[in-house]
């Protein structure tokens, strides 16, 4: 069943293997944008005073009441499909009296206007929601036991409140395939569908890719992608959130529990630098699935397949569970004490050095760098593994996700937004789709952004830095001829660099990512980027692409004045200057684009501490193996790309010896530099707001002082 | 005196060896167990049973509302999906473990009343005593009737009284 | 009263489908006095004509001519609504087949009153021969200057295209339609007060006007002989005004396309189109498919025009009348008439989607025998929930066949599911799969 594509595809075109390229058009007339004036209306007999061109779904809800809805999303266009939100409406007129309107009207396409009164309460309103409910439940399979959805199923909830309790309905159900895989990700059963269209409309309006459409009409209605190829979009998981019925449903979560066997807390996705507020489901002591949690600054209410499907890594059975020490040739199962009695010898002295990555909790960094300086007297530490290192931080990010949405235009330069940044992706098209932003997509390759970019521009690979000299080139009004050289190397017109450049001003925004840090000539990217952005006004962001790679930055993990950075200390443990080197939760063959220098340095090093959750490659090269918690399995709190900083709670315990990393070195702190130790990580916390003076006074959810205090550096 | 005497202690003496006596002529009410066993009310809640279809599948799909009707929670189900090369239950789903804890188990038979398929039952059989507390953690194994219909009898084959 | 061609004066004609034959029978005269008028004078004239739109609502048509902004701020878009699909009606086919030049002057006027730039038929995808007949005589328009950049040296521009449909019932819904030329899935779009009225925010968000063929065919009419001339006709009635077409069919002598004057009754138009045959009167669908059934009591003094056969107990839709014959089946008839409704069904809302499914399972169960009691009283529970429930007319319009004919024909259906077969004994109809 699963795995098998049983669909009757003969009708289709198979010559035809593009994906069409669709595109909704936004219109201007969208009903559910409200305007500030306010009307009167009439809900059930209380009279209350709402925006003019609210919908009246949202109405009720200031009256704390509720008009079920299946087919109604608040952040996509009202369609009017299902028919669940049926209410009878009437106009109040010049006498008093009220005339009503003959046919009851949907209540999620309907804007509030003067004089309207409303009525969800009457026995026309009970029957017809009853009505409907029979209707979809007629060819609606009663499989709700085995559904992934059932538990938590509109549906489900809707029926027992206003559905009848048995049917008329005597003839054969509607059958087709069940469990066919749209995607790696997402299975589709056909007959629990009951054609609301959400999921059709979520991949036109907000990810944008549209590839889920309706094909056939009447009761064969089905959605489905075109031609049925996979459905390859980033965004794919979100449509199983937002399915009112168990008809998509998560590959990964397919039969794993029921709703009622899971515990769910708050928590923080940390599979990439925007860090979207999600729900931590978890059974038994074990990851079960991850869904999202509404947070309007960060990731609104959406989910990245990244990172929804991405966190199968926590119960991965390769996590690194035991202490391991070097004896000899030997690699031998060993304990705490016995580790940190040899990493105290071989660090003490200060010719060691730390290197770090991904996904590690402020308060773990911070004991990390007061570990490396008060304890092992070191300040070798760096958290940056692009080719060119700039030490500008949180400097760089002068516009948070939300604001986006109100930019005039929005150039993106050399970064695939929804792989590298997604809620920054969405945030982008929402800004184009529901504002009107004009964006640019100056990019190597194609990618998601073309499909509503005002204007797209290629270039030859690894020429960015000749892009950003053309733009500059135009912004000064260069003639033709000057733009000769970058032209050719950038294979770009100096009319491209023109019309790019004509649309920059103080309204715009650049972005891009630290991953371009890693072309030729970066130093000069970013230069030629601020110089551009003082020119015209315009700000710029180059954010963060990593886990917390911002925390470790906002903390100063970071090389310069004094210390080594990434390359110097690679450099440092090929030439035994660095004698120790600790491997914080990275593997630098993953991380950095030099794999000789990291083979040397790593074989050189005299000792190598690997810390990290999960086993990795680099067992071989190392001398003591530590085993630490996931982020799940402990407290911490983490900083975004726009250096908001958010809290997460443990949920799980850590399988094995692995400890929390700011216990780790809250130990060797103890066994070094003395003094009293921290015993929990508010405790760190609020010595990172005494110490750092960008933490000082910033709680969950708010902006680090350096983010808010940002802007262009010169 | 004496036939005072005689009144009220030999008196209530005797009558009390007559209702002895009286009994003597009667059934007894007690049985020898566990050589022999009284026949329980067909509505007896005892140990609980996954049963099976006539043709071998298992009735439970792993749905887990038996696991959400328990007042106790201590049932635990944990699912995965048939294939047609290993198929448990008709349908696309089946429990991979099912396990009651029967030291919290209040035998409320709420598990029997909220499964879709009657697949769980509570039957006549009270015999649970054992001596580790890890053994009161019934498994799938334990809990899953071995042919179809036995669930039904389990009880019936040992020898009863009536 | 006999027959009143108006429209169909020289249908037929082949020269009638020439430019030359056209101009040389009167035709765009209207559009040349309409280029010397002021544009509020030819909506006022199609006001004082008391034209309804003949597409099947009857809305009175200055109303939509005169709801396009005066100032104009974006293009306006013309729209003809020629996808008739509805089951027994053929007018609009036979009009643009042989008087393709009316419908082309008709929506040139509209242009002019209305500031239209662009025209646009939306003609049903079947009816090749129709786009045929219309593209020939498009070309011919453009060529002589009636069509095109400065019309016969105006300033006007006005240009008319040809959207043919991919065979699809519900895009005759004019929101669907708007969807379809547009490019979009045909299904319908909010309306009023849901949204703005296409005439103010329709194609591509910018005024609309949009009608049916007869409607724009009427008003070269009304422009060139006044208003009041066309209001003469249909005096009789309450609001009903000069001719209408009516598509003729079932058990009937001579079946086609009749044009009648409003206040014709029934039993006259049936006498034109050679009275039954093969039985007597036994009820007639005056309107298209989607109209309540009527019996013969009924149709007996039957006044066509709007609000009189509102009265009658039916309506005048857009004029596809069928009459049966007392050996027909009424729960037959209401079944294949379901069958339609079903497989035509968008799909967009639930009502309609689910509801006309379900309606023709229990209608195929009755019609094969498989009738239960309680079956009549669940289908009109069915159309209950389904009538003005639905997102657009069309789920009303598949509620109100089965509604009227359980109404007016109860015993027929009371007969079918307790004996398992029809009451006047016709065998199951062969149904094309």
């Amino acid at each position: 069943m699963h795995g098998h594509k049983t669909f009757d595809s003969s009708a289709l075109p198979r010559a035809l293997t593009e994906r069409p390229r669709i595109l909704v058009q936004p219109l201007e007339s969208m009903a559910a944008v409200a305007e500030t004036r306010l009307v009167t209306i009439t809900i059930n007999d209380v009279e209350l005073q709402v925006p003019k061109g609210e919908l009246i779904v949202e109405s009720v809800k200031r009256l704390g009441l509720e008009i079920p809805i299946f087919c109604y999303h608040a952040r996509m266009k009202p369609v009017g499909m299902c028919r669940m939100c049926l209410v009878e409406v009437g106009f109040k007129q010049p006498d008093g009296s009220v005339r009503k309107m003959p046919k009851p009207q949907a209540g999620c396409t309907l804007p509030a206007d003067n004089n309207m009164v409303i009525y969800t309460d009457t026995e026309m309103v009970h029957r017809d929601r009853k009505g409907v409910l029979e209707f979809l439940l007629v060819n609606h399979p009663l499989d709700c036991p085995i559904c992934d959805r059932g538990g938590e199923c509109p549906l489900q909830n809707n029926t027992i409140f206003y559905g009848p309790s048995t049917t008329r309905f005597t003839e054969l159900k509607r059958h087709l395939p069940k469990a066919y895989p749209l995607s790696q990700y997402v299975t589709l059963d056909l007959e629990r569908c009951i054609q609301c269209g959400r999921c059709v409309r979520f991949t036109e309006e907000i990810s944008g890719d549209a590839q889920l459409a309706f094909r056939f009409r009447g009761s064969n209605m089905q959605p489905s992608t075109f031609q049925l190829l996979d459905f390859d979009s980033k965004f794919s998981g979100n449509v199983i959130e937002i399915c009112p019925v168990g008809a998509l449903t998560s590959a990964k979560y397919r039969f794993r529990a029921r709703p009622w066997d899971l515990e769910t807390s708050p928590f923080n996705c940390l599979e990439c630098s925007n860090h979207c507020s999600v729900w931590f489901d978890h059974r038994a002591g074990k990851f079960v699935r991850m869904n999202g949690r509404t947070n309007e600054a960060v990731n609104e209410e959406w989910t990245c397949d990244k990172g929804k499907f991405g966190q199968d890594w926590i119960n991965d059975s390769n996590r690194s569970v035991k202490v391991m020490v070097r004896k000899g040739d030997a690699f031998a199962e060993s304990t705490w004490s016995e580790a940190y009695d040899q990493i105290i010898a071989a660090f003490s002295g200060g010719h060691c050095a730390a290197l770090i990555g991904g996904k590690q909790s402020n308060e773990s960094l911070f004991l990390l760098g007061k570990l490396f300086r008060d304890g092992f007297k070191s300040n070798h530490l760096d958290s940056r593994w692009t080719r060119h290192l700039t030490d500008d931080a949180l400097k760089l990010a002068p516009d948070t996700i939300a604001s986006l949405e109100h930019k005039k235009t929005i150039l993106i330069l050399g970064t695939s937004l929804a792989d590298e940044l997604p809620m920054v992706f969405l945030r982008a098209r929402k800004a184009w789709f529901k504002n009107g932003t004009q964006v640019l997509n100056v990019t190597a390759k194609a990618n998601e952004a073309d499909a509503f970019a005002t204007q797209s521009l290629r270039y030859d690979e690894d020429h960015e830095a000749d892009v950003v000299a053309g733009i500059r080139l135009a912004l000064e009004g260069a003639a033709d001829d000057a733009f000769a050289l970058v032209a050719r190397r950038a294979q770009v017109s100096a009319a491209d660099f023109r019309a790019i450049a004509k649309e920059l001003g103080p309204d715009t925004a650049i972005i891009t990512s630290r991953s371009i840090f890693n072309v030729g000539d970066a130093g000069d990217v970013l230069d030629g980027l601020q110089a551009i952005a003082r020119k015209t006004g315009c700000t710029f962001n180059c954010y963060a692409v990593n886990g917390n790679d911002a925390g470790a930055e906002a903390l100063g993990l970071i090389g310069g004045q004094g210390s080594l950075n990434t390359r110097e200390i690679l450099e440092a443990c090929v030439n035994y200057r660095v004698k120790a080197l600790w491997l914080f939760d990275c593997n630098p063959f993953d991380l950095y684009p030099d794999h000789h220098l990291v083979n040397d340095a790593l074989e050189s090093v005299a000792f190598l501490v690997v810390q990290g959750s999960n086993s990795s490659s680099l067992t071989p090269y190392a001398s003591v193996v530590l085993p630490s918690a996931a982020p799940a399995e402990q407290d911490g709190s983490y900083v975004n790309m726009e250096g908001r900083l958010q809290r997460g709670k443990g949920m799980l315990q850590a399988p094995g010896d692995a400890k929390p990393s700011w216990r780790i070195f809250s130990e060797l702190l103890l066994r070094t530099a003395g003094g009293t130790p921290y015993f929990n990580p508010s405790e760190i916390l609020q010595a990172i707001g005494q110490e750092v003076p960008s933490f000082a006074g910033v709680g969950d959810g708010e902006l680090l002082k350096s983010a808010v205090a940002g802007g262009v550096t010169a | 005196m004496s036939l005072d005497l005689m009144r009220d202690v030999a008196k209530p003496i005797l009558a009390g060896f007559g209702i002895t006596a009286q009994r003597l002529k009667k059934k007894k009410v007690t049985i020898s167990y566990p050589d022999e066993r009284r026949e329980q009310y067909q509505r007896t809640r005892w140990r609980h049973y996954l049963v099976r279809y006539e043709s071998g599948l298992e009735k439970c799909i792993g749905c887990s509302l038996c696991a959400g009707a328990c007042p106790a929670r201590c049932i635990y189900v944990e699912a995965d999906e048939n294939t047609d090369q290993e198929r448990y239950s008709p349908g696309e789903r089946y429990a991979k473990r099912y396990e009651i804890n029967m030291l919290r188990c209040i035998f409320c038979g709420y598990c029997q009343e909220a499964c879709p398929t009657g697949a769980i039952v509570l039957r006549q059989n009270f015999e649970l005593a054992n001596y580790e507390r890890k053994d009161f953690i019934y498994t799938k194994e334990m809990l899953l009737e071995k042919v179809p219909g036995e669930a039904d009898e389990c009880y019936n084959r040992v020898p009863t009284i009536r | 009263m006999a027959e009143l061609k108006l429209l169909f004066e020289h249908a037929g004609n082949p020269a009638y489908q020439t430019i030359e034959g056209y101009i040389a029978k009167g035709g765009y005269q209207a559009l040349d006095k309409a280029l010397k008028m002021e544009r509020q004078a030819i909506i006022d004239q199609i006001k004082a004509s008391g034209l309804r739109g003949r597409g099947g609502a009857g809305f009175p048509t200055w109303i939509k001519w005169n709801g396009l902004p005066k100032e104009k701020t974006k293009r306006h878009h013309i729209v003809c609504n020629a996808d008739e699909g509805e089951p027994g009606t053929f007018k609009d086919k036979q009009l643009m087949e042989e008087t393709p030049f009316l419908l082309v002057e008709g929506m040139t006027l509209a242009g002019i009153a209305c500031q239209g730039d662009a025209g646009y038929i939306y003609i049903r995808g079947e009816f090749i021969d129709a786009a045929k007949a219309m593209r020939k005589a498009i070309d011919e328009a453009y060529a002589a200057g009636f069509l095109g950049k400065n019309i016969r040296g105006s300033g006007i521009d006005f240009d008319l295209y040809i959207h043919l449909g991919a065979g699809s019932y519900e895009c005759g819904e004019e929101s669907a339609l708007m969807s379809s030329i547009m490019g979009e899935r045909g299904m319908p779009r909010l309306k009023f007060p849901h949204a703005p009225l296409p005439t103010i925010a329709g194609l591509w968000d910018e005024p609309t006007l949009i009608n049916n063929v007869e409607t724009f065919c009427c008003a070269p009419f009304i422009v060139n002989k006044g208003g009041e001339w066309y209001a003469t006709m249909g005096a009789s009635t309450k609001n009903s005004r000069g001719t209408k077409l009516f598509s003729v069919s079932g058990h009937v002598g001579k079946p086609g396309n009749y044009e009648i004057e409003f206040g014709t009754t029934l039993m006259e138009l049936l006498e034109m189109s050679g009275g039954m045959t093969g039985g007597k009167l036994k009820a007639c669908v005056p309107g298209g498919s989607s109209v309540p059934i009527m019996t013969a009591e009924m149709c007996d003094g039957a006044i066509i025009g709007y609000e009189e056969m509102m009265q009658a107990g039916s309506m005048v839709g857009s004029g596809g009348c069928m009459f049966l014959n007392d050996k027909t089946c009424i729960v037959q008839f209401i079944w294949r008439t379901a069958m339609f409704y079903a497989v035509e069904s968008c799909g967009k809302c639930t009502p309609c989607r689910e509801g006309t499914k379900w309606m023709l399972q229990i209608l195929e169960r009755i019609v094969k025998g498989n009738g239960q009691p309680g079956d009549k009283e669940l289908l009109l529970d069915i159309t209950s929930q389904i009538d003005g429930r639905s997102f657009c007319g069309l789920g009303d319009a598949a509620a109100w066949p089965v509604a009227g004919a359980i109404k007016v024909f109860p015993e027929e259906f009371d007969y079918y599911i307790a004996n398992g077969k029809s009451i006047v004994g016709s065998p199951l109809p062969m149904v094309p799969a």
